[in-house]
C-alpha cells in the first residue's frame, strides 16, 4: 500500500502529468521536530507556512486550488523521521512540497524525499548539503559552519567590546551543533585566537554544573554557543560560579528564537542577557512590498498559534526563507502550468534567480499577474534577493544582532563580505 | 577552586534529585510489580502543578506540597484506572512495559498544548553562593539536599518500623500470601501509588529547580537517569535505589571533571553494565523486591 503510494508520488504525486494545475487542495508538509529537544523548531517553520499559504489562497490559490499546511513531526531525531517523512508522502498524494527538514534529520529524510520528487526548502546547515546533488533539495540558509565563521567575526570585529582573544567553544553534543565546532577551532587556530576551551555538553542533562566550573578555570573573555534547550541550565550556572556576573556569549542564529530567548531570560535575568548576548544572523531585508506581505499574512495566522505568537516569527530568518520558498514553489507552479513537481521544479530556481529581463515581483498575486501577462518574473521576496548556485543553495551574507527586551531581533552590525571571507579562508571553507 | 572536590558537591545534588525519583519508581515496582514509564511524565506534571502555584505568587518550597500531591493523585488513578485493569487480566510485565509507555506518550502530548512548548522556570531564590573546602552551593541547592535526606529517612522509617511498611515488603514478597495473613493488598498498593507519586511529584519539582528549566520534553530524559539507578541497586530496592543514585550521581560529575563533560554519562552508564555483568540482580536485591539489603 505504502510502495503504491510512493510509486504514484515518484511518477508525479498528484493526478496532472505536467499539462495543468489540477484541482483540488495542496499540502505543503512541514517535516521538522515539533517534541524533542528542538520542539521550538517546528513552530517557527509553521508560521512560515501559515503565512503562505494565507497568501496564495488569499490571491485565489495556485490556479484555484487551496494551499493547506500540515505538521509532520521528527521529534528530531532520525529514527523518528524517516517513517514521518514516509506517512506524509504515502498519505498526502496533493504534496506540493516540503518545509523544515533540519539538521536533526536532514540527512535521512532529504533522499527520500528526493527519491520522491518533492520540491523541499530545508533548515540544514549541514556541510554534506554545500555541493548536493539532490535535485529537489533546495536551501535558503547557508551552512551552519558558516555561522561558526559568522560567530568568529563577531568575536573579532563585532560593536561595543574589543576583540575577544580568549574564547570558550560551548556547543551541544547533537549533529546539528556540532557542525559549527569543525570550522570554527579550525578558523581560530589559524587567526590566532586562543581556545579557552571546548566543550560539547550532552544536551538534555539536569545540570552542567562541573562542566561550568571546568569552563570558568579557563578564564575566557567571550562564549560561543549553541546549546538548544539547555542554554539556560547552563547560562544560570555560568552567573551562579562566577559571582553573579554572566560572561558575554554570542550565539549562533538558532537562538535567534522565542522559545530560546524566554529560557535564557528567566534563567539569568533580562538586564544580564541584553548585556551580553548577540549572535549572528542571515542578511535579510525585511523591508519591501514583500516583507509587508509577509507580515500581514503572519499576523492573520496570530490565532493558529494558541500558545505563542505568530508574529513573535516577523523577524525571524527560518519563518521567512520558508515563507519565500513556498512562494516560489506555488509561483513555479503557475509557471510550469503544471503540478507535476518534475516539470515544476526546475522553475523555482529560475523564479529566484530570474533571467536576463525579467520582471521583479514581491507578492505570489503580483507573480501570477506577471506570468498570466506572458512575462518571465524574478521573484525577490520578504527575505530579499535569492542567489542560487548549481548545487541549489542561496547566501545572503550575515548581520550582528542581539534582542531587545521582548525577543525581538534587533540589528547591531554586520559583517563586510572581506572580514567573512578572510574567516571563511581561515576555515577552510568546510 | 578544586573542580573534584566541587564536582563532588554539584554530585551530591544530583544525587539528591536522583534518588528521591528513583527510590519512588523502584518502590512502584518492588510492590506492584510495575515498571511506569510514564513516571517522568507524572514528574512533570507535577512540576508544572508546582509551576503554576509557583506563578501564583506561593513560595517554591511551598508549592512542593501540590506538585506532590498532583504526582500522588496522577499516579494513584493511572494505576486504578489503567494499570491494575490490565494486570487484573494478566497482562504480562512487557506487556504493561509498552502500556505504561503509551500512558507516557499520551500524558506528554497531551501537556504540549496546554503548557506549550517553551520551557519554564520557577521563581526560586538561590540564597547566598556558599563555598567551603573547594565546594560550592547555594542555600537552596542545600536545601534540596536536606529535602531529599528528610524524604529518604521518611522512606526508611516507613518501611522498618510502621505497620504500613510491613504490610508493603509483606506485598511486595508474597502478595497472595499476604492477603491470606489477612492484609489487605489492594489498599496497600492504593497507598503505595500515592506515596510513591508523592515522592515522583516532589522529584519533579525539585528536578525543575536543579535544572533551572524544564519542558515537557524534560520528563524523558530524567526517566533515564532513574531507571538506572533503580536497576544499578536492584530493582524494586529502595534502599539499593539510594546507593544507585550515589554511585550514578557522583561518578557522572566526577567523570566531568575528569574526562570530557560529554562523556560523563558514558562513564556512568558503563559502571552500570559492569554492574549488571558481575552482580545481574544489582547491588543490594536479593531474591524477591523489598528483600532485606544484602
Amino acid at each position: 500500500m505504502i510502495g503504491a503510494a510512493l510509486i504514484l508520488v515518484a511518477c508525479g504525486g498528484s493526478s496532472t502529468t505536467g499539462a495543468g494545475l489540477g484541482s483540488g487542495p495542496l499540502l505543503v508538509g512541514v517535516l521538522a521536530p515539533f517534541s524533542g529537544a528542538d520542539a521550538s523548531f517546528g513552530p517557527r517553520y509553521l508560521a512560515g507556512c501559515y503565512a503562505a499559504s494565507l497568501s496564495i489562497n488569499g490571491a485565489g490559490g495556485i490556479g484555484g486550488r487551496q494551499v493547506s499546511c500540515q505538521q509532520f513531526d521528527t521529534r528530531g531525531e532520525p529514527a523518528d523521521a524517516v517513517p514521518a517523512a514516509n506517512a506524509m508522502i504515502s498519505g498526502n498524494s496533493n504534496l506540493m512540497g516540503v518545509v523544515g527538514c533540519t539538521s536533526d534529520e536532514a540527512s535521512t529524510v532529504v533522499p527520500i524525499l528526493d527519491r520522491s520528487h518533492v520540491p523541499m526548502f530545508c533548515m540544514t546547515g549541514q556541510s554534506e548539503f554545500n555541493k548536493t546533488n539532490f535535485k529537489y533539495f533546495h536551501r535558503l540558509v547557508p551552512p551552519d559552519s558558516f555561522d561558526a565563521y559568522a560567530m568568529i567575526g563577531s568575536a573579532l570585529y563585532g560593536p561595543n567590546h574589543p576583540p575577544y582573544k580568549n574564547v570558550a567553544l560551548v556547543f551541544g553534543d547533537d549533529i546539528g551543533s556540532q557542525t559549527f565546532v569543525g570550522p570554527a577551532v579550525a578558523a581560530l587556530k589559524k587567526l590566532g585566537v586562543n581556545i579557552a576551551i571546548n566543550q560539547a555538553i550532552h544536551l538534555g542533562a539536569a545540570s552542567y554544573r562541573t562542566e561550568v566550573a571546568s569552563m570558568l578555570q579557563t578564564h575566557p573573555d567571550v562564549i560561543l554557543t549553541e546549546t538548544i534547550g539547555s542554554a539556560g541550565t547552563y547560562m544560570k550556572e555560568v552567573k551562579q560560579q562566577n559571582g553573579g556576573k554572566v560572561i558575554p556569549f554570542i550565539g549562533t542564529s538558532a537562538t535567534i528564537d522565542p522559545v530560546w530567548f524566554k529560557q535564557v531570560v528567566d534563567a539569568i535575568g533580562l538586564q544580564d542577557f541584553l548585556a551580553n548576548y548577540t549572535a549572528v544572523d542571515l542578511k535579510l531585508s525585511l523591508q519591501g512590498a514583500g516583507y509587508d506581505e509577509f507580515v500581514t499574512e503572519l499576523t492573520a495566522a496570530d490565532s493558529k498559534f494558541p500558545s505563542s505568537n505568530a508574529t513573535t516569527y516577523k523577524g525571524k530568518s527560518p519563518t521567512v526563507h520558508l515563507y519565500d520558498g513556498i512562494i516560489m514553489t506555488a509561483l513555479a507552479m503557475v509557471a510550469a502550468n503544471s503540478s507535476d513537481p518534475t516539470v515544476y521544479n526546475p522553475k523555482i530556481i529560475e523564479i529566484a534567480n530570474g533571467v536576463s529581463g525579467a520582471t521583479v515581483v514581491s507578492t505570489f498575486k503580483d507573480g501570477v499577474a506577471a506570468l498570466k501577462a506572458g512575462k518571465s518574473i524574478r521573484y525577490v521576496g520578504a527575505a530579499g534577493e535569492n542567489n542560487f548556485n548549481q548545487w541549489n543553495n542561496s547566501q545572503q551574507g550575515y548581520n550582528l544582532v542581539t534582542m531587545d527586551k521582548d525577543g525581538n531581533e534587533v540589528v547591531i552590525g554586520e559583517l563586510t563580505q572581506s572580514q567573512t571571507q578572510q574567516i571563511i579562508d581561515a576555515g577552510g571553507n568546510a | 577552586m578544586n573542580l573534584y572536590v566541587a564536582a563532588l558537591g554539584f554530585g551530591l545534588i544530583s544525587v539528591s534529585v536522583i534518588s528521591i525519583a528513583a527510590v519512588g519508581f523502584t518502590m512502584q515496582f518492588g510492590i506492584t510489580n510495575m515498571i511506569n514509564l510514564a513516571y517522568g511524565e507524572v514528574m512533570m506534571v507535577s512540576g508544572y502543578a508546582a509551576f503554576y502555584a509557583n506563578q501564583a505568587g506561593v513560595n517554591i518550597w511551598v508549592a512542593l506540597i501540590p506538585g506532590a500531591l498532583v504526582g500522588a493523585v496522577l499516579s494513584f488513578l493511572l494505576n486504578r484506572f489503567l494499570y491494575a485493569p490490565f494486570q487484573r487480566k494478566g497482562t504480562n510485565l512487557i506487556g504493561m512495559v509498552i502500556i505504561s509507555l503509551a500512558a507516557s506518550l499520551m500524558i506528554a502530548n497531551v501537556m504540549l498544548p496546554i503548557v506549550g512548548y517553551y520551557t519554564s522556570s520557577y521563581v526560586v531564590d538561590q540564597g547566598p553562593l556558599l563555598r567551603s573546602n573547594g565546594l560550592v552551593l547555594t542555600t537552596a541547592q542545600i536545601a534540596i539536599i536536606a529535602v531529599a535526606v528528610i524524604l529518604m529517612l521518611g522512606v526508611h522509617g516507613l518501611l522498618r518500623y510502621t505497620r504500613l511498611g510491613k504490610a508493603m515488603r509483606a506485598t511486595a514478597a508474597n502478595p497472595t500470601l499476604a492477603r491470606n495473613c489477612g492484609i489487605p493488598t489492594q489498599r496497600v498498593i492504593d497507598v503505595v501509588w500515592l506515596i510513591t507519586g508523592a515522592l515522583c511529584g516532589v522529584a519533579g519539582v525539585v528536578a525543575g529547580m536543579n535544572s533551572e528549566n524544564f519542558s515537557v520534553a524534560s520528563g524523558a530524559g530524567y526517566l533515564i537517569t532513574i531507571i538506572a539507578a533503580a536497576v544499578l541497586g536492584g530493582a524494586g530496592q529502595p534502599y539499593g535505589a539510594m546507593i544507585g543514585a550515589l554511585i550514578i550521581g557522583i561518578v557522572t560529575e566526577l567523570s566531568a571533571a575528569a574526562i570530557a563533560p560529554e562523556y560523563k554519562e558514558v562513564v556512568a552508564f558503563a559502571i552500570l553494565v559492569l554492574v549488571m555483568v558481575l552482580r545481574p540482580q544489582g547491588l543490594l536485591a536479593k531474591r524477591g523486591a523489598l528483600a532485606a539489603a544484602g
